[in-house]
């Protein structure tokens, strides 16, 4: 593939990676938020609430991304539900990474040791003082390296967007691919970019684990 | 809404299932061999090797699964012989879960306590030996759990090989999406499939971890 | 100050605490010594209803904990509220320590001190000084839990209970999980807590700081306290002979 064609191609693969980041971004945020919510709601113990939320993680965890958009993006109208490509893409983002964030988010406040929350009570500390001021920072650090591993994950899942003609990096790429035969370059340039851009998120995500962690580094006691 | 479509379409699709867990399975047993010399190469003694691991590990586990589905497949078109696509698909699969498969195996080799290889090596065993009746069957059975859980993942993931034709659960979803004009039933019907399978597979794990449990806790 | 009466417990079919009698006058310190599994952390969790107990009566000053007497006699559980305000008052050191990780050390002794008795942080934050001062550990105040030896962590969530100004204290094996070189620290500030005056109801197995500190001492074994008074009777001139043979052990793996 010679340099001029690249270079010919340049603004769409840029914007390709741009609408990429975005999905990413906001489909991120929105299921962190959403899972968050689920998890909190979760610890309510509210009995009607319980099935459903049930039924919603199994479904999202349980079935996969490509169905999911399919579902969203084609069969959305049948239900009132017209989405553009990259709007059923960001929703499809969020939905399925909410339902593995309420688990990494459970799982976080599960890690909180007892004892802590039994020094709170024992003080007389209120239960809302000890959730916010005890218990969810604890649930929070715990659940970080999964948070960073789930980003990650999230972040290749990207690339099945283009399946429904998001116009995201994967779609520009099979585009150029396509209209000037380079369809072996163009694929493996994209391997080659994707794998070092994971590569390099992933360090990026070590150490911002590291960081958070750190001066849990030798907890004191087991509980 | 008309679930008459998915009752019509019940035989087309139960046969795509089949088709599903077929190339899942597929995937996943030569992801084992593949994995499993992956997993020797990152444990072995020569720096070379635990490096040509790590650069595998990292490719696989980095590169986007569809990207790799494609780039095979082009690859194939472009240097191969004329194959059908399921090569380029269970290959993909296989080679993208012998990644996860070889760092589980590396796992559950760590999780063998260290002082059974010892006493074993102290009593005189040879170093094969110690592989086969002591370091092997602990980490297989350790291993268990996590491998039937990224079955169930590679089964998720075996959606893509639609893009490639494979007749699978998906690719059948669009088929029957198309020619009945009613996309919602049709992606609910592949989606509870899906599920179905999956809810076997995670009965079946819970087993695993049930019977399989920890080897100390003997 | 502290009233057990007929204290009962059981953990489903399992029972715990059988009828236990205890009270702890004011200024006194009251040491609870017994096998593992007899009880004594259990009855120590009852009186600040950190464990609810199950029949029988804890006071506090008068007041029955966990519970409220109805004008028909029967009872019902205390209000949350209300519960928390009794455990102002009663401070608790754990075996594990229990320090809040995210927080400095002055940050876990202030916390409480915000949240649950409200004052300002600036307040909160003199206070928290004053008493990691008290407990030797000024230096250490803006050091995370997991930057502090055993010992430190201990004596900061001595601290911690401390703050609160609580009228009597719990202590539930503090010392357990600590290396021996660091059990001393924590027992002279226990020590200097008691020749201040406060009340204390310790549970333990450093039988020196039971024999010298404590007021009394009360020997628990399978849910029931069998023998309890001065150091000098319970260690030397019990009549029960399962005392006798518990502090036995003690007698020979010390006596090197």
């Amino acid at each position: 593939m010679s340099v001029s064609l690249f270079w010919h191609y340049a603004p769409s693969l840029i914007s390709g990676f741009a609408v990429t980041i975005l999905c990413w971004a906001v489909g991120g945020a929105l299921g962190l938020a959403l899972g968050f919510a689920i998890a909190l709601i979760r610890r309510l113990k509210l009995a009607p609430l319980n099935w459903p939320i049930r039924i919603f993680i199994e479904i999202f965890r349980g079935t996969p991304f490509l169905v999911q958009l399919f579902l969203l993006y084609s069969g959305g109208p049948s239900i009132g539900l017209k989405l553009s490509a990259t709007a059923a893409g960001v929703l499809g983002l969020a939905l399925y990474s909410s339902a593995y964030f309420a688990e990494i988010f459970r799982a976080g406040f599960a890690a909180v040791p007892a004892g802590q929350i039994e020094a709170a009570v024992s003080v007389g500390m209120a239960p809302l003082d000890t959730m916010m001021r005890v218990m969810l920072p604890g649930a929070l650090i715990a659940a970080v390296p999964a948070i960073v591993n789930m980003l990650i994950i999230l972040s290749k899942e990207t690339v099945v967007l283009s399946i429904i003609t998001v116009p995201e990096l994967m779609y520009q790429v099979q585009t150029m691919a396509a209209e000037t035969f380079t369809a072996f370059d163009a694929i493996f340039g994209m391997a080659v970019f994707y794998w070092l851009l994971v590569e390099a998120v992933s360090r990026l995500g070590a150490r911002i684990e590291a960081r958070v962690t750190a001066y849990l580094a030798q907890q004191g006691a087991p509980a | 809404m008309k679930p008459e479509v998915i009752l019509h379409s019940f035989s087309y699709l139960t046969r795509a299932a089949a088709t599903t867990v077929a190339v899942s399975f597929a995937g996943i047993i030569f992801g084992f061999a593949i994995g499993a010399l992956v997993c020797a190469a990152r444990v072995s003694r020569r720096p070379w090797l635990r490096r040509a691991g790590a650069v595998y590990i990292s490719v696989f586990r980095g590169v986007p699964l569809l990207v790799q589905l494609l780039f095979i497949y082009y690859f194939l078109a472009e240097y191969g012989l004329d194959v059908p696509a399921i090569v380029a698909a269970v290959g993909a699969l296989a080679l993208s879960s012998a990644a996860y498969q070889a760092e589980i195996l590396r796992g559950a080799l760590n999780a063998v306590p260290h002082g059974q290889g010892e006493a074993a090596t102290a009593l005189g065993f040879s170093g094969l030996d110690i592989w086969r009746r002591v370091l092997l069957p602990q980490a297989l059975r350790i291993s268990t759990p996590p491998l039937i859980s990224e079955f169930i993942l590679l089964l998720k993931a075996s959606s893509l090989v639609s893009v490639v034709g494979i007749a699978e659960l998906t690719r059948v979803s669009m088929n029957i999406a198309s020619e009945t004009y009613r996309p919602l039933e049709a992606y609910l019907a592949g989606g509870l499939f899906y599920l179905a399978i999956n809810l076997c597979l995670a009965a079946l794990g819970a087993l695993a971890e049930r019977r399989l449990g920890t080897p100390s806790a003997r | 100050m502290i009233e057990l009466a007929k204290v009962g417990k059981s953990f489903g079919a399992h029972e715990v605490l059988r009828g236990v009698d205890l009270s702890v006058e004011r200024s006194e310190v009251v040491c609870l010594i017994g096998p593992s599994g007899s009880g004594k952390s259990t009855l120590l969790r009852c009186v600040n209803f950190l464990e609810p107990y199950d029949s029988g009566a804890i006071r506090i000053d008068g007041r029955l904990i966990g519970y409220e007497d109805k004008p028909d006699g029967s009872r019902g559980r205390m209000r949350a509220r209300t519960l928390r305000e009794m455990r102002r008052e009663i401070g608790m050191v754990f075996q594990h320590f229990n320090l809040w990780p995210h927080m400095t050390a002055l940050g876990n002794v202030a916390e409480p001190l915000r949240r649950v008795r409200g004052l300002a942080t600036r307040e909160a934050a003199d206070r928290a000084m004053a008493m990691l001062t008290r407990v030797g550990l000024a230096a250490k105040a803006e050091a995370y839990p997991s930057h502090l030896s055993g010992g430190q962590q201990q004596r900061v969530a001595i601290a911690r209970a401390l703050a609160m100004q609580p009228r009597l204290m719990l202590f539930d094996e503090p010392t357990s999980a600590l290396d021996p070189e660091l059990v001393g620290e924590v027992l002279e500030v226990m020590k200097s807590l008691a020749a201040e005056g406060m009340t204390m109801l310790v549970v333990t197995h450093e039988m020196g700081f039971a024999a010298h500190v404590a007021g009394r001492i009360a020997f628990i074994d399978e849910g029931r306290i069998i023998d309890e008074g001065p150091p000098a009777h319970v260690f030397h001139q019990s009549p029960e002979p399962r005392v006798r043979q518990f502090l036995q052990t003690y007698h020979d793996r010390n006596a090197f």
